[in-house]
């Protein structure tokens, strides 16, 4: 069930969405696809769901080409678009039913997995209202919700977590990395990279058009790679000074903060170790941004 | 494609349409109109001359399919456009539906509400059957004929819906469509008729036009105290042809070759409707001269679309004296009415064109697309 995405390319017209692509997700994990606005993450995606054809480079899902394949690779796969649209008439429920109908899935299965993913995503009591009178966040769950119901195999989310409400992306989160246990292949586009942060085990990212370079995030990437801490202290001449003697790459925030280079945690605790035996008064001691967040800003710096 | 596919589409679409739109109000107005309709003709035509339920039925049919040309449109000429609008067109392309399946359960689901119209103006055409003058198979042949059309008409609809990226252009594109089958091709065949208009040599059945030369009407004063009104009345005669001077000559005039161009008719659906099942002519009843009495629209122009179809062959018949006892001198119209009918031609080019409809809506919306129109957006 493992998706790989060769170099692919797509314009419109003259507008180049997708220049190169390269991407691999695996069953089992959560792989996370970050960049910018218009850097190409929904055009893959739209691809991937075996609606566009790429004018070049190669997609396989699970073995299968959506191009010419694309009734098995609908039959294993979930999309759930960005800014997911309902048929407004139709209850919460309906319109589950009907897309499991368009699934070919039996009435009498299809109502008890309705059933289910509603309580999954905990529409139970909207279940017969019209999906008009929800809120953007109760649509995206929907939108979840109709993603999952044909039980795919493969799940493609764009922006799944736009319009949550904070208690409604940590369900999320719990949703994904469950469906990760069950050994299922995530690919889930997004902003929040503090959200993927704590639900992605790699995240690629893209910007213009490209696949920049594929990060892990797993805990022993944590170990050990580069992050930047930020110290708050009482004495900030003497916290300059100590961090000059010691030869540790520095730098002035705002606010009086100073922020540190620090390769792993290992070593990140070994300084606040130093800075406390050497009489520094030390008031915070954070990571200023996560290791995916750094590894975006470093990625996409030309854009500045 | 599937039974199964298609019938979960139209499902969709017409659980979307009765719950949205205000459906039992515009059909209400529909029968409302309808009625209104056919009172009116009722009392207009309510006449010992006219035949009632001939000029009702005619003026009901005919209203129905003016009425439904405007309200079937809508509602295939936005569907897809609108559901891509609406984002949901893909959402339903990602699934084991095929494209067949959305195109013809769209189609179904808008046929079946168009019908629903047409049901509602059955009580009106019974009416007119009830009236008299209209056999049972006419109004068979012509709903069967209505609801080819309709369903025409709801096919093209789709196909411009998947064309273009707004509901109004396609909307609007639907409404030129169905001008120019029924406008265009009759303001199309009025002027083409000058292009097949020549002089040319042809050959009459008439009085020659030497004949008033040679038969100088006798010099007679009306006035004159000397004759009775008989005696006046004789001579005058004298001076008239009698059917024994018809002989047949050539004469150059202006012929129109009606017959180059008149499948431009057949295509208006109005003259498919007319042309499949126009009112028998009624045997003459006392007191009248002519059988063709009577307001009778549709038989009118089923009569001028086959008398268009013939052309102007053979011998033009212009013996046109003593009226009563011609036996050869009947209304040309009357005269077409006997000869084949032009509706196969216009309903085989309706159902071609409803079929070339299908298809092209049906390869818009086959996905993995490979060129994106202009403006049109997946999902």
């Amino acid at each position: 069930m493992t998706i790989e995405v060769q170099g692919v390319r797509r314009a419109f017209g003259d507008v180049l969405a997708v220049d190169s692509i390269s991407l691999t997700a695996n069953p089992g994990e959560v792989t996370a696809l970050i960049g910018p606005n218009g850097s190409g993450k929904t055009t893959l995606l739209l691809m991937l769901a075996t609606l566009l054809v790429p004018d070049q480079g190669a997609i396989r899902i699970d073995g299968l080409d959506p191009v010419t394949q694309p009734t098995e690779v609908r039959a294993r796969i979930g999309w759930m678009p960005d800014g997911f649209g309902t048929w407004d008439a139709l209850t919460v429920r309906e319109v589950l039913l009907t897309v499991a109908a368009a699934y070919r899935i039996a009435p009498d299965r299809a109502r008890t997995r309705t059933d289910a993913l509603l309580a999954t995503v905990h529409l139970e009591d909207l279940a017969d209202r019209r999906a008009r009178v929800l809120s953007r966040g109760q649509k995206q769950r929907l939108g979840l919700a109709r993603a999952l119901i044909n039980d795919p195999s493969v799940l493609l989310l764009d922006e799944p977590a736009s319009g949550l409400d904070p208690r409604s992306r940590i369900e999320l989160r719990d949703v994904l990395r469950g469906l990760a246990a069950q050994g299922k292949t995530v690919l889930v586009s997004s902003h929040i990279l503090t959200e993927l942060q704590e639900v992605a085990d790699r995240a690629v990212i893209v910007a213009r058009g490209r696949s920049l370079e594929t990060q892990r995030l797993d805990d022993e990437h944590a170990l050990t790679a580069t992050a930047s801490w930020r110290i708050d202290s009482l004495d900030l001449e003497g916290l300059t000074a100590w961090l000059a003697d010691h030869h540790v790459p520095a730098r002035r925030v705002g606010g009086g903060l100073t922020e540190v280079e620090v390769a792993g945690e290992e070593n990140a605790a070994r300084l606040l170790a130093d800075l406390v035996r050497d009489g520094i008064r030390v008031t915070g001691y954070a990571r200023s941004q996560g290791a995916l967040e750094s590894a975006y800003l470093a990625a996409t710096e030309d854009r500045r | 494609m599937s039974w199964h596919g298609i019938r979960t589409v139209a499902a969709l679409e017409l659980r979307q349409r009765v719950r949205t739109s205000k459906w039992p109000v515009v059909l209400g107005i529909w029968v409302a109109v309808i009625a209104l309709v056919a009172f009116l003709a009722y009392y207009a035509t309510n006449d010992e001359q006219l035949r009632s339920g001939e000029a009702m039925y005619d003026v009901v049919v005919f209203f129905v399919l003016g009425l439904a040309m405007l309200i079937v449109p809508s509602l295939t000429a936005t569907s897809v456009n609108g559901d891509r609008e609406h984002g949901v067109l893909a959402t339903l392309q990602t699934t084991l539906l095929t494209h067949w399946d959305i195109v013809l359960g769209k189609l179904v689901a808008a046929w079946a509400l168009s019908m629903a119209f047409l049901v509602s103006a059955l009580p009106f055409m019974a009416w007119a059957f009830f009236e008299g003058g209209v056999s049972f198979g006419r109004i068979l042949l012509s709903l069967l004929v209505l609801v080819l059309v309709l369903a025409v008409i709801c096919t093209v609809g789709l196909m411009f819906s998947t064309l273009t990226a707004r509901p109004i252009a396609s909307a609007v594109l639907t409404y030129l469509a169905m001008g120019a089958l029924v406008f265009g091709t009759t303001i199309g065949f009025a002027l083409s008729a000058f292009l097949v208009t020549d002089k040319e040599q042809q050959t009459v059945f008439g009085i020659p036009d030497n004949w008033y030369d040679t038969h100088q009407p006798p010099n007679v004063d009306p006035s004159d105290p000397t004759l009775t009104q008989e005696q006046i009345d004789q001579l005058m005669k004298a001076g008239q042809p009698t059917r024994a001077d018809c002989t047949t000559f050539t004469r150059t005039t202006d012929v129109a070759h009606t017959e180059r161009i008149w499948w431009m008719l057949p295509l208006n659906p109005f003259v498919v409707v007319a042309d499949a099942a126009p009112s028998k002519p009624r045997p003459p009843q006392r007191n009248e001269v002519s059988t063709s009495a009577g307001f009778t629209p549709m038989r009118w122009i089923s009569g001028g679309a086959r008398l268009a179809r013939n052309g102007p062959g053979g011998v033009s018949d212009e013996c046109w004296v003593d009226e009563a006892s011609s036996s050869s001198n009947q209304d040309p119209i009357e005269k077409a009415l006997g000869t084949a009918p032009v509706w196969p031609y216009g309903l085989a080019f309706l159902l071609l064109a409803g079929t070339g409809a299908a298809t092209v809506a049906g390869r818009r919306l086959r996905t993995p697309v490979r060129r994106l129109p202009n403006g049109t957006r997946i999902a």
